[in-house]
């Protein structure tokens, strides 16, 4: 296999990186709405959240891929690829993250909170600057996690159009019929931005500020 | 938009047929992983740097690249070296590696729950490994690894839709075969939303009142 | 100040609206001008009209496209799909038209509108060189057969299928280039596929595949694929007369002795299918 299919590998790899990154992070902001609004206790917010949550996690990313891609432009919006991909992405990974993040939010300790209303924060500073920041700082291992399972779910935003790693794996193995030595590859590179993103991801939580120390839990 | 659900009541008992295998290849995937998956981490456990280096090494790369990724290169490339699998069991030999690599990560976990106080006792007692592992770890893991394992088993149907990629006969291939030649797409997508939503929602909830019904008999110190 | 802010942003939507409503009445074609580009949709994994050759998108599907890009004055954009997303894209407004090609036939006829056709389509058997167990298209019976999920060749094939003793046992495929890989893998004896295909890809594979004369399929054509409604009329027009302006000159001629080794009689329209 030469140097020249791999590096085509590397560039398509590009693709899936850059539309990966981009829903986690969409995805990470859509999660601490849908937490707000689990929380708030109010059912105008909690059904739909849950409904929504519900689906996201209940129906492979596949299908959702191609809902998004096929069945939106019927009510108006059509989206180009790219776009789709990581709406599709977003979309799902937002529900996984909103349950792990339900969870760190849950294990807030409640001195803290009522310490906060003591000293005079609204709901929505004490959602933002005490419970947040807990909750981000408890869950962080599994949203670590959670990116990397994004990052290997992208290998299905082909059926939207996109060329990313696997498709043109598939692509070259179709043309030079060396399917070993591509998927091979393709897997490697998997491999090499996954480790990456678990090692940064440890890093991080050993060194970012608000670190606990090892062990050690805000919880009740 | 027109949307027509006759399409898809004229053909259920393919759709039928096609869930079936779905269920089937999950149920005897996630079954065949747990075991494979128990045997992978009491070999880490108990076979010192010898096993626990390659398996472990053989979890990372499992865990670490996409199951589309793995799938292919069983399916395309076996026959190169001189395995040709037909889709089916090739679908459920990858879904079951691919589940094996994440239930031994689960048992490790749930190895590592389990007081350490608990196994000295019965180390002092004379009890041989086996039996430590079947009278002690065993029951006091049974909790612990219960919701990762609910997890998982809904991550591996969710998965087995990708296994339409290689032609295996699965739900996600029936119905979008029935939408492509009926030219119904959209009712084929929307109604395979719809069943995997259901079937899932159901997975769930069974793993919901097994915890319950566990719970009851715990008697692990937490 | 609620009441405000509801209005202004109301009345923001409704000239949105109104906006893009204005924006439909301009047909497809003068839209595709405007903005410079058309966007095809297609498989690349149809060789050798659209495939992917060491990382370079080739076939005749991008030759001719490119002159017909040159005839409308427009950039080609590329959109890559397996072949049973590409005609609900088309549907969903993803792209302009569909490459493929695809089998012209009476079932899509109702449906779509296709551009005059560009090569002979009639579907034929491949099977692995030197397999003498197969020298007719009724030796296929009882065997496993692979073919492309959604085309007119599974069609085509199980029609076949009901006429012999023994069934075939069809093995669909989400693309051809699985299906001729499952067969030099053994997992299937022959695959069906339309002749200009299965011609190259048994030069391609230089020798390892052979091609089963004669063709068992009702002669049919190839053609691009486009919506049927009145706004992308005029585009299917102008690639229309683009098309039959190449096969005038020759253009078509030559592209098709480049990919096929031979050129194709092809009718400029084809009204009346024969399946």
């Amino acid at each position: 296999m030469s140097f020249k299919l791999f590096f085509l590998l590397v560039k398509a790899a590009g693709w899936t990186l850059g539309i990966s990154l981009v829903s986690i992070a969409a995805g990470l902001a859509l999660a601490v709405l849908l937490c707000a609004a689990m929380l708030s206790g109010k059912a105008l917010f909690t059904v739909p959240t849950r409904l929504f949550v519900s689906f996201f996690r209940g129906v492979p990313l596949l299908v959702q891929l191609l809902l998004i891609y096929n069945l939106l432009p019927f009510i108006g919006i059509n989206v180009p690829s790219v776009v789709a991909a990581i709406i599709g992405l977003s979309l799902c990974t937002a529900a996984y993250q909103a349950e792990n993040l339900r969870g760190g939010f849950e294990s807030v300790a409640p001195g803290l909170v009522e310490a906060a209303d003591m000293a005079g924060f609204s709901a929505r500073q004490t959602f933002l600057r005490i419970k947040l920041p807990i909750a981000l700082r408890l869950t962080f291992p599994a949203l670590v996690n959670e990116a990397i399972m994004i990052l290997k779910s992208s290998s299905l935003v082909s059926v939207v159009g996109i060329v990313e790693l696997t498709r043109m794996s598939q692509d070259l193995a179709s043309s030079t019929y060396l399917p070993i030595p591509l998927f091979a590859s393709a897997g490697l590179i998997y491999l090499v931005i996954c480790w990456t993103m678990a090692l940064i991801g440890r890093f991080s939580e050993r060194h970012l500020p608000g670190a606990l120390p090892a062990g050690s839990g805000a919880s009740r | 938009m027109i949307f027509d659900p006759k399409v898809i009541l004229d053909h259920l008992p393919e759709i039928a047929s096609g869930a079936l295998t779905t269920l089937w290849i999950w149920i005897v995937g996630m079954l065949l992983g747990a075991a494979l998956g128990f045997l992978v981490a009491t070999g880490r456990r108990y076979g010192g740097r010898l096993l626990d280096l390659p398996l472990g090494l053989a979890v990372e790369v499992l865990r670490g690249t996409p199951f589309l990724i793995q799938i292919f290169l069983v399916y395309y490339g076996g026959p190169y070296v001189g395995l040709s699998l037909d889709p089916i069991p090739c679908g459920l030999i990858g879904l079951t590696i691919y589940a094996a690599a994440y239930c031994s990560e689960i048992f490790r976990a749930g190895f590592a729950a389990v007081p350490h106080g608990h196994v000295e006792a019965a180390e002092c007692l004379g009890l041989s490994r086996f039996q430590i592992v079947r009278r002690i770890l065993l029951p006091e893991m049974a909790l612990i690894v219960l919701p990762p394992f609910v997890n998982l088993a809904v991550i591996l149907l969710k998965e087995s839709a990708v296994l339409s990629i290689i032609t295996v006969p699965e739900l996600t291939a029936t119905v979008s075969a029935i939408g492509s030649q009926q030219y119904a797409f959209l009712e084929a997508i929307f109604v395979l939303a719809v069943i995997y939503w259901v079937i899932v929602e159901a997975a769930a909830w069974t793993g919901r009142m097994a915890e319950t019904r566990l719970n009851k008999l715990r008697f692990a110190a937490p | 100040m609620q009441k405000r802010l509801f209005l202004k942003a109301a009345l923001g939507a409704a000239m949105l609206f109104g906006a893009s409503l204005s924006a439909h009445a301009e047909d497809a074609l003068a839209k595709i001008k405007a903005g410079g580009t058309l966007k095809v949709g297609t498989e690349t994994a149809f060789a050798p009209f659209d495939f992917i050759d060491a990382g370079d998108h080739v076939g005749l599907n991008v030759d001719l496209f490119d002159e017909i890009g040159k005839e409308l004055g427009v950039k080609i954009e590329w959109v890559t799909l397996p072949w049973d997303g590409v005609l609900p894209g088309l549907e969903a407004g993803k792209f302009d038209i569909v490459a493929g090609p695809a089998t012209i036939t009476k079932a899509r006829m109702e449906r779509y509108r296709f551009t005059a056709p560009i090569a002979e389509a009639t579907v034929a058997i491949l099977k692995k060189a030197g397999d003498k167990t197969i020298t007719k298209p009724e030796d296929l019976a009882g065997k496993a057969v692979g073919v492309g999920k959604a085309t007119a060749q599974l069609a085509q094939l199980q029609e076949f299928s009901a006429t012999l003793p023994k069934k075939i046992d069809v093995r669909e495929y989400v693309s051809f280039n699985d299906a001729y890989a499952d067969m030099a893998a053994g997992r299937v004896v022959a695959v069906a596929n339309s002749l200009p295909n299965i011609a190259f890809v048994a030069k391609q594979r230089n020798g390892a595949f052979e091609v089963v004369l004669p063709p068992f399929g009702k002669k049919s054509y190839f053609g691009f694929i486009g919506t049927k409604d009145a706004d992308h009329a005029s585009l299917i027009d102008a690639v229309d007369a683009a098309l039959i302006k190449m096969k005038g000159d020759g253009r078509m001629a030559k592209l098709q002795e480049k990919w096929f080794g031979t050129k194709f009689d092809t009718p400029d329209s084809v009204k009346d299918p024969a399946f």
